[in-house]
C-alpha cells in the first residue's frame, strides 16, 4: 500500500504543468511608436526615448527612433524643445514650467508624422519618507513608505537600481593568457612580488527595475503608502556584503496609472487560472496624421524623487550566501597537472620551491571564483561608503 | 456461491410446475350448469353460464364473435361445459380463485403467480392483505391501487363496465419497487394506439385512453420493462411499480418502443442518470455531473480549470443550473477543477440546450436541471466513500414509513496534501471545500406532496499568495405539489439562494482588507399543469424572482489598517412571468408545442444611476449627471415576450424531424474579463444604463433509431443570435466599480452548428458518441460605445471550439466487472496573442492588438477506469465498490492557455497545462 502511495504521488508531481512556448508566431512588421518618460516638473531635464514596436520573434532587439523633432508644448504655444543626447534619447533643457498650465509633447518623426500628447497637468511628488525592509522567508522584501499630507497625489510610479558589492571567493596573484577561443593557456605572476590582485576580487553590480511598480492610496483613509518593490531571496549574492537600492518615486495622473497597471496586466501578471486576458494598450498619444495608428506610450507631468538605503550582511544574521567554487591543491608537474588540473583555473601558489618556483598551487573550477569581474564591475560606484 | 445461487431458481421452477397441475384439478370444484344452447353465439351462451353460476366471464367480443355454440347440457361442471363448447375452437379459457373466468383465443391467461415471485417486502404485504389476484379498487374509494405485477389484470374506475364509452383519465405515479422512489421520464405507452406520456420530476404521470382493455408498456433506463394489464372503467389513479434492473439474464430483449427521444417534442434535450455519470471516468475519480454534461454535443468550455458550461455559443452565466428549484450561481468547486454537487443525492441531470420550456426562463442557452434523489422509504441506507480528493457520507431513510423520507449527503477535501506536491511556485497555495445537501419529502395525503431541498457548499483557497478567496452557495427550497383532480395538478415553489464571496488580503498592514459581494434572490413559482385531453397538455404559471444584489464592501482588516471602507449600494430587481404553453398531439406523427412567456424586470430603488446623453460613448466624461431613487421605487422597467415553439412529424416508427424556434431575456449578467469562470466574477443586474440580454435560436433536429431502437441517432442543427451581450473594454476594471458601464461594451453575437450524436443505451457496450461542428461569434462594432474590438469585425468568443468530438463508453463484462473508456478531442480555443513587443521601463513587454486572432494547440485526452463491484447478494449489510483508473492516459500535455510575460526584461512564452500527465485515482465506495 505504502507504494502505491508513493506512485501515485510521483505522478501528482507533475500537476500543473508550465514549460516554454517556442511556437514560432508569425507577427506582422508594426513598427508602432513608443515614446517613454515624463515631462519633468522638478529640477531633473525631461528624458523621453522613442523606440519602434518589432515582431514578436526578430533578429532585433530594439529599433531606435533617430533624428526626431521634440518639443514640451503648453497651452499657449511655449516651445520647450529636446536634443537626441544619446541614441534615441531626447533630453530637454531645465525648464521653469509654470504650474498653472498644463503642457503636452509634440513630436515630429522622421516620415513626418506628426504626434501628440494629451495635455497633463502639472503635479510635484512627495518625498519618499523611507525605504524599509523586512526579513521575510529568509530573504529580505523591501518597502517603500510615502505620504502626501496635502492629499494631491493618490497615485504613485516607482522604479529602482540595485547595487550591490561582492567578493570573489578567492585570491588570485595571476594573468592568464588565452587562445582564440577565450581558453586560458599560459599563466604568469601578475606583479613582480606575488602579491594578491585586489582589483579583481572586490566588485559592484547594478541593474535596474524590471517590473512597473505602482500604488495608490485611492481606497485608503490617509494619504500613506507602503508599497511593496522588491524581494530578495534568501542566501542571495545581493546581500553578501553590502547591498543598496536607490528609489525613485513619480507621482502620476488617475490615467497614466491605469495605463501602467494594463502594461503590467498584459505582460507581467498572466498565465494563471484566474488571471485577466491580455487587452489593448490605450495611451494617450495620438497620431494627428493617422489618428487610427497604434502610439504606445503615456506622457504625464512629474517630478523625480529619490531615495537610497544600504543594508549591510551583518544586519541579516544567517543569511547563508554561499558559492560552489572550491579550490584543489596541484602539484606543479605536467603529468600531475594533466591528471587533476586539467580545465581549472590555477589562483595563488600553495608552497614554493626553496630557491624559488612553485611546488604546488591552488586551483579552482570556475574563473568567477577569483575574478569578481566576469559578473560586475570593478569600477566603485561614487556613492559606495 | 454459485450453488446458492441456483436454489432459488430451481425452487421458482417447481412452483410454475405445481401451479399448472393445480389448474386442472381445480375444474373439479366448479358449480354445474345445465341448458340447451343450439346455435347460439358465443357471446350469448357466456352471458347464460355467467346468469347461472355468478361467476365473472371476460372476455373480447371482437375475439369471438364467428364462434357459435351448440350443445346441449345437463348438471355438468362449468369448466366441462367450457371445454366441451370450444372444442375445435381456438378458444381458451382460466379460472382464477375469486369466480373469474377469462376466455382468450389462442393463449390461456395466467391467473396466478406463486407467493414470493416477486422478491420485495411490499409485495410479500400485499400478497398477505389480498387472496385475490385481481384488485379491484373504484377511485371513489379514494384509494390508489399500487400495480407491482407484470401479468396481473388490473381494473381502474369502479367495477361497473357500463360506461366503457369515451375517454377516461388516469393518474398516478411510477415507483420503484424497492425504494418507492419515483422513477422520473418514464414513458408509458398504450399498446396499439398513439397514446404515449413520460412521468414528470416526480414520477407522475396522466394519461387519457378509451374505456375498456389496455395493456400498458412502461419503460425506463436502469428498470426493468414493464406491462401491466388494466381494464379501465372510469378515470381513476393508478400507480405502478417498476424494478430496477438489479440482474440482468443472459438473454436477448427485443424491444421495437425505446424510441422516446423520436417521439417526444423536445428537441435539444439530453437526460442523464447518476448511473451512466459515475461511469465516466474523471480526474481524481470523483464523479463530477457537469463533466458528464460536458461531454454533450453542443455543449463545451473554455478548459479543464472550469466547469463553467457554454452551451451552443452561450456565456456561461446563460446557463439556469437549478437544482431541485433553487438556482445555483457557482456550481464549482477547488479552482473550477470539480463540480459542487455530490454525485450520491442526484438522481439525473437533464439539460434544455434548444427548446427550453416556457416554464423555464431568465437565462440564454440553456436550462440545466439537476435533479436530486429522495431516500429510501423503507429502510435506513448509506453510503460513504473515500477517494483521492473527497471523502463522502450520506445517510437516507424514511421518516414516516412509505410517506417520507430524507437523504443527507456530506462531502469533504483534504486537498492541500495536493497542493504541497506542486511546484515551488504554487507551494504557498490552500484549498478547501466542503457541500451539505438535506432532502426531505412526504407525501401528506394523495394530493399532497411537500419536498425540501438544502444545499450548502463552502470554497476556501489562495493561490500562492497572502490573499484569501471565500465563495459558497446557500440555498433552500420547498415545493408543495397538490393535484385538484385527474387532470389538474399544480407545483408552488418557495425558496431563497445566495451566492456570495470574499477576498481578504493581510500581507501589508496599512493595506489590509476583505472584499466582500454576494448575490440574494428569493423565488415564487406557481406552475399549473393541466391536461385538457388526450390532445392537449397545458402548462401554465407565473414565476417572481426579487433580487437583492451587495456588488462589493470593500472593509479594513485590522487595527492599523488604513483602507477606507467603500460599500456599493445595493441593486435590487424583481424578475416576474407569466407563461402558457400548449402540447397538441394533432395526430400520432404530428405534434406541436407552443409556449409564451411574458417577462418583465424592474429595477427597484433606493439606488443612483449616472446619466449619460444618448449617442456618444458611457465614460466618465460623459456623465451629466446622477439620479436618486427612493426606496422601492420602480425605477426602470424592461419587458417583453418570450417565445417558445417547436413541432414535431414522424415519419415512421423510428424516424422523426423536429423543428424549433425559442426567444429568451436575460436580466442578469456576469462580468468578467478572464477566460475561465472565475469565482468571483461580478454578477450585475440591468439597470438603466445595461440593457437585458436577448436571445433567438432556430433549430432542426433529425432523429433516427437503429436495431430495434437500441441505437439512437440524431443530427441537430441550430443558427443563434444574441443582443447586448456584455463584453469587457480594454483595460476594465470590474472590482469596486461605481459606473461600470463605462468599463462594459453591448455586443452582437451570433453562433450556429451542427450536432451530430449516436447512442447506444443498452446492452453489455453503451455509450455515446458526439461531434460538434460549430462557430460563436461576437461583435462590437458601435462606435457610439467608445471603443469597437478588432476594427468591428466579428471575432471569436473566448469558448469557440469548431471541431469537437467525444466518445464515451463502458463495457460491462459480467455483474460485477466493468470497463470505462473516454476519449475527447477538441480545437484550440482562441486567445489573444501578441503581436508585437516594445521595450519599456527596462523589460521588453508585448503589444496587443487583436482579440482572439491566434489559438491554443488542439486538445486531445483519453481516460480509462475499471469498476469493480462486490458481490451483488442482495441480503447482505455492506455493498462495496471500486473504482480505479486514470485520467489522460496518452499524458498529453494539453495547454490551457499560452501567454507570454515579461521577466527580468525578456519576453517568455509559456504554455501552461493544468494537467500535465497520467493521473491515476482510486475510488472506494461503500453502501449500508
Amino acid at each position: 500500500m505504502k507504494k502505491a502511495i508513493v506512485y501515485i504521488i510521483s505522478f501528482c508531481i507533475l500537476w500543473g504543468c508550465k514549460e516554454k512556448f517556442n511556437a514560432k508566431i508569425i507577427s506582422p512588421p508594426t513598427g508602432y511608436l513608443v515614446v517613454e518618460g515624463f515631462i519633468s516638473s522638478g529640477a531633473n531635464a525631461t528624458k523621453i526615448s522613442l523606440t519602434r514596436t518589432v515582431k514578436l520573434y526578430d533578429v532585433v532587439n530594439t529599433v531606435y527612433e533617430h533624428g526626431a523633432v521634440i518639443n514640451i508644448e503648453s497651452e499657449t504655444n511655449e516651445l520647450f524643445p529636446l536634443n537626441e543626447t544619446a541614441d534615441s534619447v531626447y533630453t530637454s533643457g531645465n525648464l521653469a514650467l509654470d504650474n498653472t498650465k498644463k503642457y503636452r509633447l509634440h513630436i515630429i518623426t522622421r516620415d513626418s508624422k506628426v504626434y501628440v500628447s494629451d495635455f497633463a497637468t502639472f503635479k510635484t511628488t512627495p518625498v519618499i519618507d523611507s525605504v524599509s525592509w523586512a526579513r521575510e522567508n529568509g530573504g529580505v522584501k523591501i518597502y517603500v513608505n510615502t505620504h502626501d499630507l496635502l492629499n494631491s497625489t493618490k497615485y504613485y510610479k516607482w522604479d529602482y537600481e540595485e547595487t550591490w558589492e561582492f567578493h570573489s571567493p578567492y585570491y588570485n596573484s595571476l594573468v592568464y593568457q588565452y587562445d582564440a577561443t577565450g581558453i586560458p593557456i599560459a599563466v604568469g605572476f601578475k606583479f613582480p612580488d606575488h602579491s594578491i590582485d585586489t582589483t579583481i576580487h572586490k566588485c559592484w553590480n547594478t541593474v535596474g527595475s524590471t517590473n512597473i511598480n505602482i500604488g495608490s492610496s485611492e481606497k485608503l483613509s490617509q494619504n500613506i503608502i507602503q508599497s511593496p518593490l522588491t524581494y530578495i531571496e534568501p542566501s542571495s549574492v545581493k546581500l553578501s556584503v553590502l547591498y543598496s537600492i536607490n528609489v525613485h518615486q513619480y507621482s502620476v495622473s488617475h490615467e497614466a496609472y491605469i495605463f501602467f497597471q494594463n502594461i503590467k496586466k498584459n505582460t507581467e501578471n498572466l498565465g494563471s487560472i484566474f488571471d485577466a486576458q491580455p487587452t489593448e494598450l490605450q495611451g494617450n498619444i495620438h497620431c494627428v496624421s493617422d489618428p487610427s495608428e497604434i502610439v504606445i506610450g503615456y506622457i504625464d507631468i512629474s517630478e523625480e524623487t529619490t531615495k537610497r538605503i544600504f543594508i549591510s550582511n551583518d544586519e541579516v544574521p544567517g543569511w547563508g550566501y554561499g558559492t560552489k567554487c572550491a579550490v584543489v591543491i596541484v602539484d606543479n608537474q605536467r603529468d600531475s597537472i594533466l591528471r587533476n588540473g586539467v580545465g581549472l583555473w590555477p589562483t595563488i601558489p600553495f608552497s614554493l620551491f626553496p630557491l624559488g618556483g612553485v611546488k604546488q598551487f591552488y586551483a579552482t573550477g570556475e574563473r568567477s571564483c577569483v575574478d569578481c569581474t566576469v559578473n560586475g564591475s570593478s569600477q566603485r560606484p561614487i556613492f559606495w561608503p | 456461491m454459485l450453488l446458492k445461487r441456483l436454489v432459488p431458481m430451481f425452487f421458482t421452477c417447481s412452483f410454475l410446475f405445481a401451479f399448472s397441475v393445480l389448474r386442472a384439478q381445480d375444474k373439479s370444484g366448479m358449480p354445474n350448469v345445465s341448458g340447451d344452447f343450439k346455435n347460439i353465439s358465443v357471446e350469448n351462451f357466456l352471458l347464460q353460464l355467467e346468469k347461472q353460476t355468478g361467476y365473472h366471464l371476460y372476455f373480447d367480443a371482437g375475439q369471438i364473435d364467428s364462434v357459435t355454440v351448440n350443445l346441449s347440457v345437463k348438471n355438468e361442471s362449468l369448466a366441462e361445459v367450457l371445454k366441451q363448447a370450444f372444442n375445435n375452437t381456438k378458444l381458451e379459457f382460466s379460472v382464477d380463485n375469486a369466480n373469474n373466468i377469462f376466455i382468450t383465443k389462442g393463449l390461456v391467461i395466467q391467473t396466478e403467480l406463486p407467493n414470493g415471485f416477486f422478491n420485495t417486502a411490499r409485495n410479500n404485504k400485499n400478497e398477505n392483505r389480498n387472496d385475490t389476484s385481481v384488485d379491484i379498487y373504484s377511485y371513489n374509494d379514494n384509494k390508489t391501487q399500487v400495480a407491482a405485477q407484470q401479468n396481473k389484470l388490473y381494473t381502474i374506475g369502479g367495477n361497473n363496465p357500463s360506461n366503457n364509452s369515451g375517454r377516461k383519465t388516469i393518474t398516478g405515479y411510477v415507483l420503484d419497487s424497492k425504494t418507492a422512489e419515483p422513477v422520473i421520464g418514464a414513458s408509458i405507452h398504450v399498446d396499439n394506439s398513439s397514446v404515449n406520456t413520460l412521468t414528470d420530476q416526480y414520477g407522475y404521470y396522466t394519461i387519457s385512453i378509451t374505456g375498456g382493455r389496455h395493456s400498458l408498456s412502461i419503460q425506463n433506463i436502469g428498470m426493468k420493462d414493464a406491462k401491466r394489464e388494466v381494464v379501465v372503467n372510469g378515470d381513476g389513479r393508478f400507480n405502478i411499480e417498476m424494478q430496477s434492473q438489479i440482474i440482468s439474464l443472459k438473454n436477448v430483449v427485443i424491444s421495437t418502443e425505446k424510441a422516446s427521444n423520436v417521439r417526444s417534442l423536445q428537441m435539444g434535450e439530453q437526460r442523464i442518470d447518476i448511473k451512466s455519470i459515475k461511469q465516466v471516468p474523471v480526474v481524481f475519480g470523483e464523479a463530477d455531473i457537469l463533466r458528464v454534461v460536458l461531454t454533450l454535443p453542443g455543449v463545451k468550455s473554455v478548459g479543464e480549470a472550469s466547469t463553467g458550461l457554454n452551451v451552443r455559443g452561450g456565456s456561461t452565466d446563460q446557463n439556469l443550473i437549478l437544482f431541485n428549484d433553487a438556482t445555483i450561481y457557482n456550481p464549482s468547486h477547488f479552482f473550477g477543477l470539480f463540480s459542487a454537487f455530490n454525485p450520491e443525492v442526484i438522481k439525473d441531470v437533464e439539460l434544455y440546450k434548444s427548446s427550453i420550456p416556457a416554464k423555464y426562463g431568465g437565462r440564454l442557452s440553456s436550462v440545466l436541471e439537476i435533479n436530486g434523489r429522495e431516500g429510501d422509504k423503507k429502510n435506513i441506507t448509506g453510503t460513504a466513500g473515500i477517494g483521492l480528493l473527497t471523502s463522502r457520507l450520506t445517510l437516507e431513510g424514511p421518516l414516516v414509513k412509505d410517506k417520507s423520507s430524507f437523504i443527507i449527503g456530506a462531502r469533504t477535501t483534504y486537498a492541500n496534501w495536493l497542493l504541497n506536491l506542486l511546484p515551488e511556485q504554487y507551494k504557498n497555495s490552500k484549498a478547501s471545500f466542503y457541500d451539505f445537501n438535506i432532502l426531505v419529502n412526504h407525501e401528506i395525503d394523495k394530493k399532497n406532496s411537500l419536498f425540501l431541498t438544502a444545499y450548502m457548499s463552502k470554497d476556501n483557497f489562495n493561490l500562492n499568495s497572502d490573499t484569501t478567496y471565500n465563495y459558497g452557495n446557500n440555498n433552500i427550497s420547498l415545493k408543495w405539489k397538490h393535484i385538484f383532480n385527474n387532470s389538474l395538478y399544480a407545483v408552488v415553489t418557495a425558496g431563497y439562494d445566495n451566492y456570495n464571496y470574499n477576498i481578504t488580503s493581510r500581507s501589508v498592514a496599512i493595506n489590509a482588507y476583505k472584499l466582500g459581494f454576494d448575490v440574494n434572490q428569493e423565488n415564487f413559482k406557481a406552475h399549473f399543469n393541466y391536461f385538457a385531453s388526450s390532445k392537449h397538455t397545458v402548462e401554465f404559471g407565473m414565476d417572481n424572482i426579487l433580487y437583492k444584489l451587495h456588488p462589493g464592501t470593500y472593509e479594513p482588516q485590522g487595527k492599523s489598517s488604513l483602507v477606507v471602507p467603500d460599500i456599493m449600494q445595493k441593486e435590487q430587481g424583481l424578475e416576474s412571468a407569466l407563461f402558457i404553453s400548449d402540447k397538441y398531439t394533432v395526430t400520432s406523427a404530428f405534434s406541436v408545442e407552443g409556449g409564451i412567456r411574458y417577462s418583465m424586470f424592474n429595477v427597484l430603488g433606493p439606488d443612483s444611476f449616472n446619466v449619460y446623453p444618448s449617442g456618444v460613448p458611457k465614460t466618465v466624461d460623459n456623465i451629466v449627471g446622477t439620479n436618486y431613487y427612493g426606496k422601492n421605487k420602480f425605477i426602470k422597467t424592461y419587458q417583453g415576450p418570450e417565445i417558445r415553439l417547436s413541432a414535431r412529424y414522424a415519419f415512421t416508427d423510428d424516424f422523426s424531424v423536429k423543428a424549433g424556434y425559442n426567444t429568451q431575456r436575460q436580466y442578469i449578467h456576469v462580468l468578467s474579463n478572464t477566460a475561465a469562470e472565475a469565482p468571483t466574477d461580478i454578477w450585475k443586474l440591468s439597470d438603466p444604463n445595461i440593457k437585458p440580454q436577448f436571445g433567438q435560436q432556430v433549430s432542426l433536429g433529425f432523429y433516427k433509431n437503429l436495431k430495434s431502437n437500441t441505437i439512437e441517432t440524431s443530427v441537430e442543427v441550430y443558427y443563434k443570435k444574441i443582443k447586448d451581450y456584455l463584453d469587457y473594454k480594454s483595460g476594465a476594471v470590474l472590482v469596486l466599480n461605481h459606473h461600470i458601464e463605462t468599463d462594459v461594451i453591448s455586443t452582437k453575437g451570433k453562433a450556429y452548428g451542427v450536432e451530430v450524436l449516436i447512442k447506444k443505451v443498452t446492452g453489455k457496450l453503451n455509450g455515446w458518441l458526439s461531434y460538434t461542428w460549430s462557430r460563436t461569434l461576437l461583435q462590437a462594432n458601435d462606435i457610439s460605445q467608445g471603443e469597437i474590438i478588432n476594427a468591428g469585425k466579428f471575432y471569436p468568443a473566448n469558448y469557440d471550439k469548431p471541431n469537437d468530438i467525444t466518445f464515451i463508453s463502458n463495457y460491462r463484462l459480467n455483474h460485477r466487472l466493468s470497463f470505462s473508456l473516454n476519449a475527447t478531442y477538441s480545437t484550440g480555443r482562441p486567445i489573444t496573442i501578441p503581436i508585437g513587443r516594445f521595450y519599456y521601463d527596462n523589460s521588453y513587454r508585448t503589444l496587443y492588438a487583436d482579440r482572439n486572432s491566434y489559438r491554443i494547440p488542439d486538445y486531445f485526452r483519453t481516460d480509462f477506469s475499471i469498476n469493480l463491484d462486490g458481490n451483488h447478494k442482495i441480503h447482505q449489510k455492506l455493498h462495496n465498490s471500486w473504482t480505479v483508473g486514470v485520467y489522460n492516459v496518452t499524458g498529453r500535455k494539453n495547454p490551457y492557455s499560452v501567454y507570454f510575460v515579461s521577466e527580468n526584461g525578456v519576453v517568455n512564452g509559456y504554455k501552461f497545462s493544468i494537467f500535465g500527465s497520467q493521473i491515476p485515482f482510486i475510488n472506494f465506495n461503500i453502501k449500508f
